[in-house]
């Protein structure tokens, strides 16, 4: 307990947490396909010309040949309708849905931390219209919500993203709030707050970086969710401007050829649940090592 | 050879045998448990003390087979009247190569399985935490009913049928015989004349009573007869009292839960009047309370009544009152020695708390990182302190106070990496150069007095 | 518990705010047939601007508009689906969608509590791998994907099962009954073909229901069983659960009567979002399947740029939502002895 213990301690507890997180195969797996999605979204958002593409952000169509092809040595995952290569559409489409599954869940979990946190350390009637308020966005199912907003806006890329920033930040809030709840019985934050350091001080020293980790692994499962959100809305038609690489819309377009060729749906479709199963065992893995008790488990 | 040491006039109960346990962890194997001999005889109040951590309540689960699917038995055995239910959890250590806890929840299961049977029965435990050991979703009236449904089935359904076949004359009778001459061998033939032996321990608990005038309790014993009963339930009820076990129907969805119901209701009653016994006062009404209505103190009564209805032959108790206030601690307490007179069962009272134990033990045990380092009579240990730690212990209370267990200088040693030699070594004012080189076993220093320490080696053993 | 109430209010207060921010120009839109001009047209603002106050200030409005929503004055729809009064459309429409929540509810209900009870039990056991490995995977996907693998699995290979609609169009071509796409008197055809001893059409209709209902509980169970999972083997760690053993109560009984329900517990105040979930699903399944519910009439209804499709989905889906919460609440304080209202 005396001082010169708190180094390596901290030092040790560094490396229990690589252990555990590292001990746990299939979080690792989930990582590495991850860091998969991030490179591809990573290149060609900043150095698209390493990559053959003529036009990275749209996709090419070919009106000569539009009809699905199955995979062949030229397309190695097929074409789809009206004939895009599956292979370079996905490589495009990975991008846009990284950075927009990104730009949502960031200013959305920045939002309701904010919001949560005001809310748990005032408390009364504060926390109670807040709740009131969480309560009433999440009465209108998020899908739904989305649509109506999107109406509004006008159906865009941008209005989908400020409609699910919209609908996810009283997810946080709430969440932040019951995390906040915990710490801030904690008495080192009566101590802070007993030798009179200011609320602002306290909140954003003392309870914010303990609600953080929790928030952080929920960020990391809801990138796959949102994900699922994003393709369901372009799937159903939210997006009215086609070309866009984007997987959900990508499959979409195999919709019609269901029948005769399966791939141009199952192919893209795949790519989804691989991200969206990539970034919920990464986050399950890092429950584990934030969670004290799951930590010292077997 | 620690057999032939602890040897004794009196038969135990259970015998803990050079009992190895460890839990494995992501942060290494901790050796809560390292050589435990102990043995707890019958109808005496075992105390055990040691500092937090010592592995007191890992002691306790381990008797009752409590165990989480991560602690490995490593060595050594616990005999509960002579049968070593663990012995497939060390079977399952010794010949694995690497402790896997999926595997070990596997044979745990099967352990738990043997040991449900006597669990409740033979021997039963009480949890240090009153709040957090009763289910929030049942009724405490069943959660007493309980532990009678699984394991004297027979007994509630006779109750039943007794006050059914019971006439007006018989419970008339029975008054008579007690007021003349108590809950003799007369009053027993009497009952079993006419096959109405359910019938004693509803009587004898109202008789008992002495929140009651006389006139009420005859009353209320006149009234236990002639009830009606319907032929359907009167016919399995018979069948459960004949066999003494829920019969198999009763597994059958709804028709099962009929005729648990029926024991159920019947269980209500016991448990009330146990309450009562207990000197519970509103007993009748709140074994239909949850346990969120009751304070902390009544909860742990109820804990404890639970425990205690099917007259086990242990009953483990894990510091039944350091969760609570003084005042009920005492009350708590109270209730403990009166159940001791009453119920002739065995106690094994673990506690921080050397007071408390000096006034319910017989014997006391003092635990030290994993070990018993010290056994004996209460006086003895009292009076006679022997072994270095238990020394300290009693100088580090000043008073008959309640006072806990602290203020020793030094360290407990790393549990993941224990001392090859004896434990207490790093903290021991007369520590020598062989206390370093192995562990001293427990030896005989007096009557009935065990002490594992080399300054006794060699002397009187 | 009354919070409900508040709740509603809030949820009008949404959907008129996002009907007022285009302006009073959006709001006509939902009430007034586009194929109007001149002074017909005129003359229905007129009456318009009687019951929504168009000149007062806007929350002053939102008291005129919230009484016409309880008169049942929802708009107008004009979608290629439906084209008339919103609460008709709804009449049409929810009662099919009910009938897939229900269906799927129930399989839901069904399957995902055992097995989330199963896996935490046999917890790193092989099953408890498979189900673990299965259900995430079925979290982790579209439900527009989860439908399509089994049409190309059901449909396209096996041909077993229809791919869209309630059912197969020439059964029902001359039924009395059954006119103008609207069957009577539940307007759920698989009911009222019972009702009207039609087994041939209700075994149809039943057919139609499997592949969408199964889809929506397949995406809901993947998340009940994770979330029932973590739930039951956090319960099976408490003291009354071993208290419960050390009474020598049988396993079995301590699974599934001390730690099941109180496992149940968190899973029933989650069960708010996975009911959200559902109802998202519904719209994306109903979508993918051609099932006519309000799912296919909102997305119609978005695709078109139909302010009165869209905005009485909301609505409509919003107190879908606050009713089933409402309900859970109940169900909680039921199970729940802590909890008395
Ligand atoms: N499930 C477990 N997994 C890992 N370690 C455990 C587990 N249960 C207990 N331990 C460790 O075993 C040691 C002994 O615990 P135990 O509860 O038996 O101590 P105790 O003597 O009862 O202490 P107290 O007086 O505080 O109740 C403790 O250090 C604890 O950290
Ligand atoms: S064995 Fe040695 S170190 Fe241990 S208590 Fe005795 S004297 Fe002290
Ligand atoms: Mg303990």
């Amino acid at each position: 307990m005396s001082k010169s213990n708190a180094k390596p301690d901290r030092f040790r507890e560094l490396k229990l947490s690589l252990q555990v997180f590292f001990s746990n195969k299939s979080a690792v797996a989930g990582l590495i396909i991850f860091l998969f999605y991030f490179f591809d979204a990573l290149i060609l958002q900043f150095f698209p010309q390493i990559l053959p593409f003529k036009h990275p952000y749209q996709l090419t169509p070919n009106y000569a040949n539009p009809i699905p092809q199955p995979p062949s040595f030229k397309h190695p995952f097929g074409t789809t309708y009206p004939g895009v290569d599956l292979l370079n559409a996905i490589i495009k489409s990975i991008r846009l849905d990284f950075w927009l599954s990104l730009e949502i869940v960031i200013p959305g979990a920045i939002i309701g931390l904010v919001v949560g946190i005001i809310a748990t350390y005032f408390g009364g009637w504060i926390d109670e219209v807040l709740m009131r308020v969480t309560d009433i966005v999440f009465s209108i199912p998020y899908l739904v919500l989305a649509i109506a907003i999107g109406y509004v806006l006008g159906r865009t890329l941008q209005s989908m993203m400020i409609a699910l920033i919209l609908v996810w930040w009283p997810l946080y809030a709430r969440y932040a709030r019951s995390v906040t709840l915990e710490t801030k019985e904690l008495t080192f934050i009566e101590a802070a707050r007993a030798a009179g350091t200011s609320n602002l001080k306290i909140m954003f020293k003392h309870i914010l970086p303990n609600s953080l980790p929790p928030v952080f692994v929920q960020i990391s499962l809801d990138l796959g969710t949102i994900m699922l959100t994003i393709s369901a809305l372009a799937f159903i038609g939210f997006l009215p401007a086609a070309n866009l690489p984007e997987l959900g819309y990508l499959t979409s377009l195999g919709y019609n050829y269901i029948q005769t060729a399966p791939w141009a749906m199952i192919i893209p479709g795949l790519f989804i649940v691989l991200f969206a199963l990539a970034v919920n065992l990464m986050g399950d893995g890092f429950r584990d090592v934030i969670d004290p008790r799951r930590r010292s488990e077997l | 050879m620690e057999s032939d040491q602890l040897k004794s006039n009196l038969a135990p109960i259970v015998k803990v045998e050079n009992f190895h346990l460890h839990y494995y962890t992501r942060r290494g194997v901790y050796k809560a448990l390292n050589g435990v001999n102990l043995e707890i005889r019958k109808g005496e109040v075992l105390g055990i003390a040691g500092e937090s951590g010592c592995g007191k309540s890992t002691l306790g689960r381990a008797i009752m087979g409590l165990i989480p699917r991560n602690a490995a038995v490593v060595d050594g055995r616990i005999l509960i009247n002579g049968r070593d239910y663990l012995k497939p959890l060390k079977d399952y250590y010794k010949n694995t190569k690497k402790f896997k806890p999926s595997k070990n929840a596997d044979v745990l299961k099967k352990v738990n399985n043997e040991m449900s049977k006597i669990r409740g029965q033979e021997i039963s435990m009480v949890f240090q935490e009153p709040m957090t050991t009763l289910n929030p979703l049942l009724q405490v009236g069943y959660q007493i009913a309980e532990v009678l449904l699984y394991h004297s089935p027979g007994l509630l359904a006779s109750r039943r049928l007794s006050r059914s076949r019971a006439k007006k004359e018989d419970t008339k009778a029975l008054v008579k015989i007690l007021n003349e001459n108590g809950p003799n061998e007369k009053f027993r033939e009497y009952l079993k004349e006419k096959n109405i032996m359910g019938l004693e321990d509803q009587i004898l608990a109202i008789w008992r009573r002495k929140d009651l005038h006389d006139l009420k309790k005859e009353q209320m014993i006149e009234k236990l007869c002639c009830e009606p009963i319907n032929s359907f339930a009167k016919n399995y009820l018979e069948t459960i009292e004949k066999e003494n076990k829920l019969p198999n129907f009763s597994k059958i969805p709804i028709f099962g839960r009929i005729v648990k119901r029926e024991l159920i209701k019947e269980g209500y009653k016991k448990a009330s009047e146990f309450l009562g016994l207990l000197g519970i006062p509103n007993s009748d009404k709140m074994v239909y309370m949850y346990p969120h209505e009751l304070s902390g103190g009544q909860r742990q009564r109820i804990v404890i009544a639970t425990a205690m209805i099917n007259s086990p032959q242990l009953v483990i108790l894990d510091e039944p009152t350091s969760a609570l206030d003084v005042t009920i601690q005492a009350q708590i307490l109270e209730l403990i020695k009166e159940l001791k007179e009453s119920i002739n069962s065995s106690y094994m009272f673990i506690s921080h708390d050397l007071s408390v134990l000096a006034e319910v033990s017989d014997r006391i045990a003092i635990m030290y990182a994993g070990q018993v380092v010290e056994v004996g009579n209460k006086d003895a240990i009292f009076d006679q302190p022997k072994h270095p730690y238990t020394q300290m212990l009693m100088e580090a209370i000043p008073t008959i106070e309640a006072h806990e267990l602290k203020g020793i200088k030094g360290e407990v040693p790393d549990m993941r990496n224990p001392p090859k030699g004896c434990m207490f070594r790093d903290r021991c004012p007369y520590a020598m150069p062989i206390c370093a080189e192995k562990r001293p076993d427990l030896i005989k220093v007096g009557e009935d007095h065990y002490v594992s320490c080399f300054l006794y080696e060699g002397g009187k053993s | 518990m009354l919070l409900f109430i508040p709740t509603l209010l809030g949820l009008t207060v949404i959907v008129f705010v996002l009907i007022h921010i285009g302006g009073t120009n959006k709001l006509l839109a939902m009430y007034l047939s586009p194929r109007l001009t001149g002074a017909a047209r005129q003359q229905i603002i007129a009456e318009l601007d009687q019951k929504f106050h168009f000149n007062d200030p806007i929350y002053i409005q939102y008291f005129y508009w919230l009484a016409q929503i309880f008169q049942g004055n929802w708009g107008i729809t004009n979608t290629p689906i439906f084209s008339g009064p919103v609460t008709q459309a709804i009449e049409l429409f929810f009662p099919n969608t009910l009938m897939l929540t229900i269906f799927a509810a129930i399989l839901i209900w069904l399957i995902s509590i055992p097995l989330g009870v199963h896996t935490a039990v046999n917890r790193d056991k092989p099953s408890d791998n498979v189900i673990r490995v299965g259900s995430l995977t079925f979290y982790a996907m579209p439900w527009y994907l989860i439908g399509i693998i089994l049409i190309i699995i059901f449909a396209v290979w096996l041909k077993i099962l229809p791919i869209n609609g309630t059912v197969n169009p020439s059964l029902v071509a001359d039924l009395s009954w059954y006119h103008n796409g609207i069957s009577y008197p539940t307007h759920i055809l698989l009911i009222d073909a019972l009702i009207h001893g039609n087994l041939v059409v209700a075994g149809n209709a039943f057919l139609h229901l499997i592949m969408p209902s199964v889809t929506l509980a397949l995406g809901v169970m993947a998340a009940l069983v994770r979330l029932m999972r973590g739930t039951m083997l956090e319960t099976l760690d408490q003291d009354f659960v071993n208290f419960a053993r050390a009474k020598g109560v049988p396993e079995k009984v301590v699974i599934n009567l001390h730690a099941k329900n109180n496992a149940l517990l968190p899973v029933i105040t989650n069960f708010g979002y996975l009911v959200a979930g559902l109802l998202g699903g519904v719209v994306v399944i109903e979508d993918v399947f051609s099932y006519p519910g309000i799912g296919m009439w909102l997305t119609d209804a978005m695709i078109n740029n139909d302010m009165g499709g869209i905005m009485g989905g909301t609505l409509l889906f919003g107190i879908i939502l606050v009713v089933t919460s409402l309900a859970l609440d109940l169900i909680y304080a039921k199970i729940d002895p802590r909890i008395r209202y």
